[in-house]
Order: C-alpha cells, then sequence, then structure tokens
C-alpha cells in the first residue's frame, strides 16, 4: 500500500473540513473494499478519512414506515438486528451472507453501497426495496443512486449517512455464488408492497445491478413462480468472465428470481 | 506517523507506526507477535483473523491506526496460565493443524464462533461460518471435529451432530 | 536389508498419537521463514515481466535508485558480471528406476540455462528480471515500479498443444523447436498386434490442465553474510534444506562450508518448494554486496503467478479390449508441459512408469513428450504426474465400459493385477511391490455403503437433482532422492535424531520419534527430532514423491542397528564381560545370568568418561542409506455428488478411500494426509485452473478472487480407511501414505459428474475444472442432442 495519512474525525462537520484539506482523500468505512483496492496499489488516496467514530452514522431504528439504518452500521449487525429480522428478514438474511463472519464484523453497509461493485449483494437488496439514500447533502432515491459499474451518484466528499428501506408486505433475495470469489455471479432481490413488485439484480448485469423490468410486471399480476415462465433475461446485458457466460448469467437471473419468489422472507444461496 | 494505543493480549501498549501499516504486520512487526500470519493480498484466507473488541476481523484488512483504543487477543493471548483454550486442546487431539501456518487465524476463528453463534452448532453450521478460513493442508474434516468437540465442552446445551 | 526384531515390542508404532511439534504452532510459536528477523535488515522485491516473451534491451534504474530508501538495483548484467552460475535443477529424475527421458533422436534433453536473473529475455509473465534492495519492503516495492526496462516484445505460446508446433515461437532460441523431451517406450509391434486383433478399441484424449499448489504460506527467504566469517546464511522454507545449500553454494560460487541454511516450519509445501527460487539466490547475494541482511516475502499474487506450478498434461489415450472383456494393450501418448525453463521432469517420467495402472495390461507403447512454453515453469505437485496418468486410464475404463456394454466395476475387477502376480512389472518396466487390489475395492464398497446407492439416487432424483456416483482405482509410486542421513545420539536426558528430511506438516517430530522409540525400547516422549539447519544436518533427501518415512525409518532402522551394536559394547565394558553376554530388551542392557543392568540414559552419561575412544564423543552413531526401489501406494475409491441442473452448481455428498499405505506408522497423521491430498485433488477437478488468456498471453488467475480452493462449506466429510499391506522393499514395509489421496482423485469427480449426465442423455466429457458454468452448459447440450434424436 502508498503511504497515507489517516484521519479519524468525531463529527460529520470534521469529516467533510478534513476532505476539503485533503488533496485526494478518500473516505474509509470498514474497509473491506477499499483497503483491498490499496493493498494492490490500484489507487493512491493522499488521505484515509475513517468514518468510523462518527456517532450518528450508526445504528438501526424504524421510522415511520421504513427501516432506517446508519451507513457505518456493519453487515452483522444488521443480520443479527432484531428490528431487520422482523421487519424485512431478507435485507438481514441478505446481510448475513455477504463475505464470511469476520468480513461482516467490519464491513459495513455504506461502504459497500457507495462502492456499487457489480457483484456486490447490498445494491440489489437497496434496489429491489426501493430504498432512499441520504447523504449529508441530500435524498437520493435507489433508481437514481447506482448509475453505472462501480460508479454512484455520490459526488466527491459527499457522505453516505444512512439508508431509509420501506418495509415491504414481503421480500426475498436469491444468489448463487462464485466458487473463488464468492461474490453473486446472480443475485434476485424481489419485493412486494400492496400491488407494486420489484425485482433487482447484481452480479449479472453488463452495467450493475438493475431493475427486471418485465420480471415485475409479471410478478405484480400475479405473484407466483409460474408467472415468470414466460419471461427472459437478453443475454446481450449479461457480464462475460470466468465465473460465466452471458447466456449462464441470464439462465441463473431467471432461477434465482423462481426461487427468490418461492423464499419470500428468506436468503437462499446457492452454489 | 501516527501514535497508536491499544491493549494486546492484556498488555497496554503504545507505538508510532506509519499511517499505511496494517493491523497483522503491526502485531508481527512492531510488537514481536509473530503468531497471527499473513497469507494472502485478498481478505480471504483468514490467516490472520484476531480478536478485536470482541469479535474476529481479519487483521490484514484493519489499519493499525483503526485499532486505537481497541482490545485485541491474538494466538499467543489465547492460552490462560499456562492453561491451554479448550479450541487449541481439541485442535491438537483432533489434528486439526499439519503444517500449523493457517493455525492461528483458524483457532481464533473458530473460538470466536463458538463464543457468538446464537443458534446450535453442527457439522452444516461449523462449515457454513467458517468459510472465511481457508486450509490447504487438512481438507477441513478434522478442524471441524476439533470445533465441534470444543463447543461440546464449551456450549454442551447447544452443539448437534458431528463429522464422523 | 535388517529385519524387524522388535515388532512385538512396538508400543509407539501404529498408534495415533497426537503430534509433538503441535504445542508451538497451536500457540503461535512457530517458527516461519518470515518470522525471522535480524538487525539491520533490509527488504528486496523484484522487477517482473509483464510480458509472456520479449527480449530485455535495456534495464535503466536511475529513476529507482533516487526513491526513498533505496540501497540498489540489481540486473542479469551483475549476475554474469559477478560470474554467477545458474541453477543446477538437475530435472532429469535419474534414479536407477525412473523411467529415462531422451530428447528426440535419444539425445541429452536440452535444460537451457536458470541464472538469478536472466540478462537476454523475460520468458514468462512475471518473471524477474531486476531486483531492487531499500531499507523497507514499501519501498522496495515501490521502487521496483520505477524501474524502466525496455522490452522487445516477441511472438509468444502457451498452450501446451499449440506449443510443440513446428512453427511456434521458440522459447529457446538453441533447440530447433520447443520439444524437449520425445522418448518412445514399449514393444510397438507386439502392441499394434494386439490393436489389429481386438474386439474393442476405445480412444480419448484427456487434458489435466495446469494448478499451482497455494501453500498458505508464501515464498519467503532471509539472507545474511557475516563479513567475519566469510558465511552466507539462509532462512528459507523449502522441501529440502541440504538440496537448497547445495545449489545456492553452487549459484554463488562459494564452499559448502561456507553456506547455512535453516528451514524450519514451512506452511505447506506439496512440491511448490521442492525446487530452489532465484529469490533465494538473490537476498544472498545481495546481502554480500550490501553488507546486510536482506529479506523477500513474496505477495500472493507473486506466488499465484511465480510459484512453481504443477500438472499440464495432454494425454492420448487407446485401449484395446477383447470381446469378454480382458484388456490387451495399451497405447499413450503423453505431453507435459514444462513453462519456460526445466526445472523437473519429474511429473512425466513418473506418470510414464503408471499408464497402465492397477491392471494387468501386457503390452503398451508411451510416447512421452515434454514442451516448453511460455509460461511459469512446472515441476512436482502432490503426487507429480500420477493423478494425470491415473485420470487417463480411469477416465478411459469408463467410457470403455459405456461404449462397450460392460459394467464399470466389473471391467475393473475383470482387469486387475491380483495379489498372486506380485511383484509385477508393468510394461514401462516399474515393478509393483505388493498390493491387494480386488480387496482394496471390496473394502471400499463396504465403506462407502455401496449398497445404498440406488436409494439415494432415486432420493435425490425425486428432488430434482442428479446423482453422481464416482469410482477409481488407483496405482502410485514413491521414490524420491535415493540417499538419507541419520544421526543418532544419545544423552543422559534423550535421544536425539537428526535427520535429513523437511516436512511442512506431516509431522516428522512425532512419527520418526515413534519408530525410533519402538526400536531402542523407549518411551515415545524421550526421543526428539531435529530437522532443517544444515549446521547440524549433514546430508539428507529432503521431503518430497513420499519418500520420507520410508527412507527415514529404514535409515533409523539401521542407525538403532549399529547403535545397539555400540551400546552393547560399552555396556560389556562398563559390566566388565564379554559382548556375547550383554543382553538388549525393551531399552535395557542386561548382564546375562546377572541382575546388572542399565538403560540408555545411563549408558549415555557414563560413555565420554569410558576411556574407550569409539565413545570419546559420546553415545551416537551416523548411518547413510541408499535405496532405488520404488514402492507402490494404491487404493480405491467412491464418491457421490449431487448436482442442480438448473444452475450446474455441484455438491459432493459422500467421498470414501481405502488407502493401502504399506506399514502406517500412525494413523492419525496418515488420515490427515488422506484428507488433505483428497481437497488437492478435488479441487483440480472442480475449481483450480491457471488460466491463460488466449490473446494475450497474461495468466488469469492472479488471486484467490480468480482461482477457486477447496473451503470448509465445498468439501464434505471423508470415510477413510488404511490398508497396510506392508511392502517388501524395506524393513518396516513403509510404502507411503502422502499422496493417495490425490492420485485418484480427478478421475473420481469426474467419473461421478460423467454418471450424473448419463441420467439426462449421452454424457458430454467436461474440461476440468467442472464450475456450474461447464457443467450448465453441457446439460443443455445433452438435453438439446436428446431432443434433436
Amino acid at each position: 500500500m502508498y503511504p497515507t495519512t489517516y484521519r479519524r474525525p468525531r463529527t460529520l462537520a470534521e469529516a467533510k473540513a478534513m476532505f476539503a484539506d485533503a488533496e485526494n482523500a478518500s473516505f474509509l468505512s470498514g474497509g473491506h473494499t477499499l483497503l483491498p483496492a490499496l493493498k494492490l496499489r490500484l489507487a493512491s488516496p493522499s488521505d484515509l478519512i475513517d468514518l468510523g467514530a462518527i456517532p450518528e452514522l450508526r445504528g438501526i431504528k424504524v421510522e415511520g414506515r421504513s427501516v432506517v439504518i446508519g451507513a457505518m452500521t456493519v453487515h452483522a449487525e444488521v443480520a443479527d438486528s432484531p428490528l431487520v429480522r422482523q421487519h424485512i428478514p431478507a435485507l438481514a438474511g441478505l446481510a448475513g451472507s455477504i463475505g464470511d463472519r469476520h468480513v461482516r464484523h467490519r464491513g459495513t453497509m455504506g461502504g459497500s453501497v457507495s462502492n456499487n461493485d457489480p457483484a456486490a449483494d447490498y445494491p440489489s437488496g437497496v434496489l429491489g426495496l426501493g430504498a432512499t439514500v441520504v447523504t449529508d447533502k441530500r435524498r437520493i432515491l435507489a433508481d437514481d443512486f447506482f448509475t453505472d459499474l462501480y460508479q454512484t451518484a455520490r459526488e466527491p466528499g459527499e457522505i453516505l449517512t444512512r439508508i431509509e428501506f420501506p418495509i415491504p408486505d414481503t421480500a426475498g433475495y436469491a444468489k448463487f455464488v462464485s466458487p473463488a470469489s464468492r461474490f453473486s455471479i446472480a443475485g434476485v432481490f424481489v419485493s412486494r408492497t400492496g400491488k407494486a413488485v420489484r425485482v433487482a439484480v447484481t452480479g449479472a448485469g453488463s452495467g450493475g445491478v438493475f431493475r427486471a423490468t418485465d420480471f415485475e410486471k409479471a410478478l405484480a399480476a400475479d405473484f407466483r413462480v409460474e408467472a415468470l415462465a414466460n419471461c427472459t433475461i437478453d443475454p446481450g446485458n449479461m457480464m462475460g468472465d470466468q465465473n460465466g457466460t452471458p447466456e449462464y448469467r441470464a439462465n441463473l437471473v431467471l432461477v434465482m428470481a423462481r426461487r427468490a419468489v418461492q423464499n419470500m422472507g428468506a436468503i437462499t444461496v446457492c452454489k | 506517523m501516527t501514535t497508536v494505543s491499544m491493549t494486546v493480549n492484556g498488555e497496554k501498549v503504545s507505538r508510532e507506526v506509519e499511517d499505511n501499516i496494517f493491523l497483522a504486520y503491526y502485531l508481527r512487526e512492531a510488537l514481536g507477535l509473530t503468531g497471527t500470519h499473513v497469507g494472502c493480498d485478498t481478505t480471504q484466507c483468514g490467516c490472520c483473523v484476531v480478536h478485536m473488541n470482541g469479535t474476529s476481523v481479519k487483521s490484514c484488512t484493519v489499519l493499525a491506526a483503526q485499532a486505537e483504543g481497541a482490545t485485541v487477543t491474538t494466538i499467543e493471548g489465547l492460552a490462560k496460565d499456562g492453561q491451554l483454550h479448550p479450541l487449541q486442546r481439541t485442535f491438537h487431539e483432533c489434528h486439526a493443524l499439519q503444517c500449523g501456518f493457517c493455525t492461528p487465524g483458524m483457532i481464533m476463528a473458530g473460538v470466536d464462533l463458538i463464543n457468538t453463534y446464537p443458534g446450535i452448532l453442527d457439522e452444516n453450521v461449523v462449515r457454513h461460518e467458517m468459510e472465511g478460513n481457508l486450509c490447504r493442508c487438512t481438507g477441513y474434516h478434522n478442524i471441524v471435529k476439533a470445533i465441534l468437540k470444543a463447543a461440546a465442552e464449551m456450549r454442551p446445551a447447544s452443539v448437534g451432530d458431528a463429522a464422523e | 536389508m535388517p529385519s524387524l526384531r522388535y515388532e512385538r515390542a512396538f508400543k509407539a508404532i501404529g498408534r495415533p498419537l497426537a503430534r509433538k511439534e503441535d504445542g508451538r504452532l497451536i500457540t503461535g510459536k512457530g517458527r516461519f521463514t518470515d518470522d525471522f528477523t535480524l538487525p539491520g535488515q533490509t527488504w528486496a522485491a523484484m522487477v517482473r515481466s509483464p510480458y509472456p516473451h520479449a527480449r530485455i534491451l535495456g534495464i535503466d534504474p536511475s529513476a529507482a535508485v533516487e526513491m526513498p530508501g533505496v540501497l540498489g538495483v540489481y540486473t542479469g548484467a551483475d549476475c554474469i558480471a559477478d560470474d554467477l552460475k545458474d541453477i543446477p535443477h538437475n530435472p532429469v529424475p535419474s534414479t536407477q528406476f525412473d523411467v529415462k527421458l531422451r530428447g528426440r533422436g535419444n539425445t541429452p534433453v536440452f535444460i537451457g540455462t536458470h541464472m538469478l536473473l536472466p540478462a537476454d529475455k523475460a520468458r514468462y509473465v512475471g518473471e524477474a528480471i531486476a531486483m531492487v534492495v531499500a531499507e523497507t519492503r514499501q519501498q522496495a516495492y515501490s521502487a521496483a515500479e520505477m524501474v524502466a526496462v525496455d522490452y522487445e516484445e516477441l511472438p509468444w505460446v502457451a498452450d501446451t498443444i499449440k506449443a510443440t508446433a513446428p512453427d511456434a515461437p521458440r522459447v529457446w532460441d538453441e533447440l530447433p523447436d520447443n520439444v524437449l523431451v520425445d522418448s518412445k517406450f514399449g514393444d510397438a509391434p507386439a502392441t499394434d498386434a494386439a490393436f489389429a486383433r481386438a474386439a474393442h478399441v476405445v480412444t480419448a484424449t484427456y487434458c489435466i490442465g495446469r494448478v499451482t499448489g497455494v501453500p498458505l504460506e508464501p515464498r519467503a527467504a532471509l539472507g545474511s553474510y557475516d563479513a567475519s566469517t566469510g558465511r552466507y546464511t539462509l532462512y528459507a522454507g523449502s522441501g529440502g534444506a541440504i538440496r537448497q545449500k547445495r545449489e545456492i553454494a553452487e549459484v554463488l560460487n562459494l564452499d559448502l562450508e561456507q553456506v547455512r541454511v535453516l528451514s524450519f516450519d514451512v506452511g505447506g509445501n506439496f512440491g511448490t518448494r521442492n525446487r530452489t527460487y532465484v529469490e533465494f539466490g538473490l537476498v544472498l547475494w545481495a546481502s554480500r554486496k550490501l553488507n546486510r541482511p536482506v529479506k523477500f516475502r513474496a505477495e500472493r499474487t507473486e506466488c499465484f503467478l511465480t510459484d512453481y506450478q504443477g500438472r499440464d498434461l495432454v494425454s492420448e489415450v487407446s485401449l484395446a479390449i477383447d470381446a469378454s472383456g480382458k484388456f490387451l494393450a495399451l497405447r499413450a501418448s503423453n505431453l507435459s508441459n514444462v513453462g519456460a525453463r526445466c526445472v523437473s521432469l519429474s511429473p512425466l517420467s513418473k506418470g510414464s512408469g503408471l499408464i497402465t495402472g492397477n491392471y494387468d495390461i501386457p503390452l503398451a507403447t508411451l510416447h512421452a513428450r515434454a514442451v516448453y512454453s511460455n509460461t511459469m515453469c512446472t515441476q512436482a505437485y502432490r503426487s507429480s504426474g500420477r493423478p494425470e496418468v491415473t485420470f487417463a486410464i480411469e477416465r478411459l475404463i469408463d467410457k470403455a465400459a459405456r461404449q462397450c456394454g460392460f459394467d464399470r466395476f466389473e471391467l475393473r475387477r475383470r482387469n486387475l493385477i491380483g495379489v498372486k502376480q506380485m511383484p509385477y512389472t508393468n510394461p514401462t518396466g516399474s515393478i509393483y511391490d505388493s498390493g491387494e487390489y480386488e480387496n482394496n475395492m471390496d473394502r471400499l464398497l463396504r465403506l462407502a455403503d455401496f449398497a445404498g446407492v440406488e436409494n439415494r439416487r432415486e432420493e435425490t432424483r425425486r428432488r430434482g437433482k442428479l446423482f453422481g456416483l464416482g469410482f477409481a482405482n488407483y496405482v502410485e509410486s514413491s521414490t524420491g532422492s535415493p540417499k538419507e542421513r541419520a544421526d543418532l545420539i544419545v544423552r543422559p536426558e534423550g535421544v536425539e535424531v537428526v535427520i535429513g528430511t523437511q516436512p511442512a506438516g506431516q509431522g516428522h517430530e512425532t512419527s520418526f520419534a515413534q519408530v525410533t522409540a519402538d526400536l531402542l525400547g523407549l518411551p515415545f516422549e524421550k526421543v526428539t527430532i531435529t530437522l532443517g539447519d544444515t549446521d547440524i544436518v549433514t546430508a539428507g533427501g529432503g521431503t518430497h514423491s513420499g519418500r520420507s518415512m520410508r527412507h527415514a525409518s529404514t535409515v533409523i532402522a539401521l542407525g538403532a542397528e549399529d547403535l545397539i551394536a555400540k551400546a552393547t559394547r560399552l555396556a560389556a565394558h562398563l559390566f566388565d564381560v564379554s559382548v556375547d553376554q550383554v543382553v538388549f530388551d525393551e531399552g535395557i542392557f542386561s548382564a546375562q545370568g546377572t541382575n546388572r543392568t542399565i538403560d540408555w540414559f545411563e549408558l549415555a552419561a557414563k560413555a565420554s568418561s569410558s576411556g574407550l575412544p569409539e565413545f570419546a564423543n559420546g553415545l551416537w552413531v551416523r548411518r547413510d542409506n541408499e535405496m532405488h526401489r520404488q514402492v507402490f501406494p494404491n487404493g480405491a475409491c467412491m464418491c457421490e455428488v449431487e448436482i442442480d441442473p438448473e444452475t450446474g452448481g455441484i455438491e459432493i455428498k459422500r467421498y470414501a478411500t481405502v488407502d493401502d499405505v504399506g506399514r502406517c506408522i500412525n494413523p492419525l497423521i496418515v488420515h490427515g494426509q488422506t484428507h488433505g491430498g483428497i481437497a488437492q485433488g478435488v479441487g483440480r477437478a472442480l475449481w483450480e485452473a491457471c488460466v491463460i488468456d488466449p490473446d494475450s498471453g497474461q495468466p488469469l488467475a492472479g488471486s484467490l478472487m480468480d482461482y477457486g480452493m477447496p473451503r470448509f462449506d465445498n468439501m464434505p466429510s471423508f470415510k477413510t480407511e488404511i490398508a497396510e499391506v506392508l511392502s517388501p522393499t524395506n524393513p518396516f514395509g513403509v510404502k507411503a501414505g502422502g499422496e493417495g489421496g490425490t492420485t485418484p482423485a480427478p478421475a473420481l469427480i469426474m467419473s461421478a459428474i460423467d454418471d450424473a449426465l448419463a441420467s439426462i442423455g449421452d454424457p458430454i466429457e467436461i474440461p476440468m475444472p467442472a464450475t456450474p458454468v461447464k457443467i450448465w452448459t453441457a446439460i443443455q447440450k445433452i438435453r438439446a442432442k436428446r431432443s434433436a434424436a
């Protein structure tokens, strides 16, 4: 890792000031996406601004009809949270399926969402629940947040503070993981609230996480696995790599969508 | 450079460190605690697992500076008053180590699992929860046995079926 | 060969004793190479070629030397200026029974050079072409990025078969093409005649592609030159400190006494550390230049790119079978990709000796070739060469069964070498020492609950999954360096055995102590084993090829005989009786007909003061031994897999093995070896591959993100049984237990997948690794073909 300067602000205001002062700073949350990249010398930030000591960035609560999770909340806390398990068990399951237990003790929701790795799980949960990403500057709807591979609407210096997840009637997440990286080759998050259905797919799309609108329409009309029988995914929009051809990913998206619908209220991990 | 203070294996330590040094190397090089090992560069192998503030972490992906004020336990701090931790003992009894390189991280991971897993610990759960630790020598079979054997001693009410 | 007089007194041998080495390893007190630090230590980083093949036109270190902490930049030109020699890998196996490989036209094999840093060309991606030394490791790696190298990119070839083409880019200008070994064995006319009259001929080509060992300890070396003594000390985990010392001394033009190599705890070897790495010589050389210790520790990415790799064999095989299912003859053409430099031809050679497997096939021809390519060098890796040829024969037999309408178990039984045929000489000259192959099968079928298979198959089918049953026999060989030495030293506090093997987890400190304890009639706790420091260990063959227990137990047995004789003389002197009146039994020497006794430790205390010249240095012996005869561990295994046809995901539900290891000294350790060996073989079948991009020649598996590994949650628990059919070749009857788990595993897994696919149509051979995408794709093809039909 290249040399850097480590900073540990106590408040949001301090963090913003440090960012403005620095030549080329990165925010550090759990560090389990950023630090591995820095170890491989893929980037060289002048400063690392650790958000871990800012109290208002942590915590889980219910506000109105949403579960609100602080951006610095670690995956293990989301997975074990009685609130999340009660209201959105598929989200707790998703969090509990990220990486491994040691990673879950450090990795944060904010860090994962900001990074928008095309194979990460949280983007499909955030998009699949129609969540709102709240930063120190504004509120951004999930549909507007994930813009491209590894890209989001967050501007440099902008800090995620919390994510608000509307509580659905029911939700489910099913994913198929790569034997090597254990990242998702296809992960499908399905939620239903009243007549509205959202289906968000991660791991597979060549532009990153996306909503499978055909699936949504079919399930909105008839929320059963059978409703997906005539749905297809265009392999032309799928990633191809060592983990899977575009045709394979297209198939997996369909299969995982079916399994999510079959196991609503839960996480289904397939290998 | 930053001065970092933490408690390691019960002892308060304070050192000046480069800002970009990881906790694993801080433990190995600044404190001479070479029991914690580094086996990969992608936060996957788990050889570096230590306990930080009561939970297991991969110390190769935590900056020493991030551990300011933390309580850290390494493999060297697991035995108490010359008495091996039950999991250290069952690793020995069950032949759950061969070359020994993954062993410190493996034991620290297993201790965390036994200490914190809320449900019934059986072979399936152990295999699933230990996903973040690699071993190239043992094929995992005996490690599963060792963890379940120690768990049966430490938390007998919530241990299920062991591998044969 | 000494007989074992004390078998009735075995107290430790055969018992599953927990290991002596564990104490330090479970408390964080292991001594791995990177754990050592010397005052004034500096760090080395390598400048590595980004190209698969490139001429080095010039190296400009000027930007690098300006960087903070940099102490020096060294190149291949500097190696030549210092008259450094190339590493004497001695890659052509040359023990008595090794298959003799030659170049085309029966010429010597062209090996090429392996300088610590090449001055002419880089021949593979990642090859070190310069070294930077700096105060800190980070400074060294940062400065290495700033060394400017002027490369002339050259055409390259990576694919094993493409590399043999006469017009393929040449890795070595000295050779007319890349084929360095081209040897033929066997009786061609008789084999051809057998094929001509055969009722069935079954042919296939199998690729057992390249993998890498991934020992969890990255390779590391700490070199230190002491100007006051002129000695060079190297801490470096390896497969044999004695060999490393000899080779590095030769590279650096040093006398052997000037070099000390220390290899204590080694974090996994599996073959990857059996040969000298350039960094080991480089740190010593740099230490001399700088008069400071120099340390190198590879990143995991460097390990993936530049650890010596394994496997990479293409095998075309044909089996001639008569109408009743009797095997008549085998033809095999085996092509081994050695990479850019010839480091060891062990895989090709060992495999050549085993192409007919467990089966009584009277005639065979073998065309054995090795080819250079612009890839990392390959050498021995867990069961060097044997999983590859086992794959070929076992998969071919499965194909024969399917193609010709035989039952795959009955076809095998019909052709197994029988007990009465032992020792059995196969068509490539291997003399199988002993084995009960049919008994292995019978035991295995019981262990695996073969009787319950159809129920489990049906139950799986009802759940919508594909059930696959895999089966394989195997026989493998253990040769290894033929020489070993043991010093047996008796002291008042215990017995020390100094020996030249080099464990990386195999438990030598325990199992050798068991052997010694029983031979000398001592408690196991009283024996310590010393390894790994060449100032103490003066000779030895290291650890590879399953050689260690066989060689160690034999030389210790011979040494024990010498030691007992010597101690008898001392006891006689102390008792003041003649030697033939001294009786030795279970660790006690007594004067016959009296109640005078003395034990080992009392003898040791009195030895040097006895006045007898032969005990001036205490009570100890040194014994050397040389053995060339091979032994042939063997066994049978079965597994059950479950495939999810919607995703191609595969789960191993059951895995059972019976392994004939000869005498089993410590079953706890041997079962552990089997478990780990199985995992490495399964890894080859399902997840592991050193993939090279066909367009750029770039290796694609640079980290654990790309390279799938056996893990807790993708490996099953095992049912393993040990069979002990003693080998007549050594006093304890030891074969080997370290590699039998791996040898049949790739064949076994692919056999199971084949069986699973057969439930939906004509199976398609899936090239390993059989990842989910490949299994799913095969299922689509099979279904499409079936619909079309």
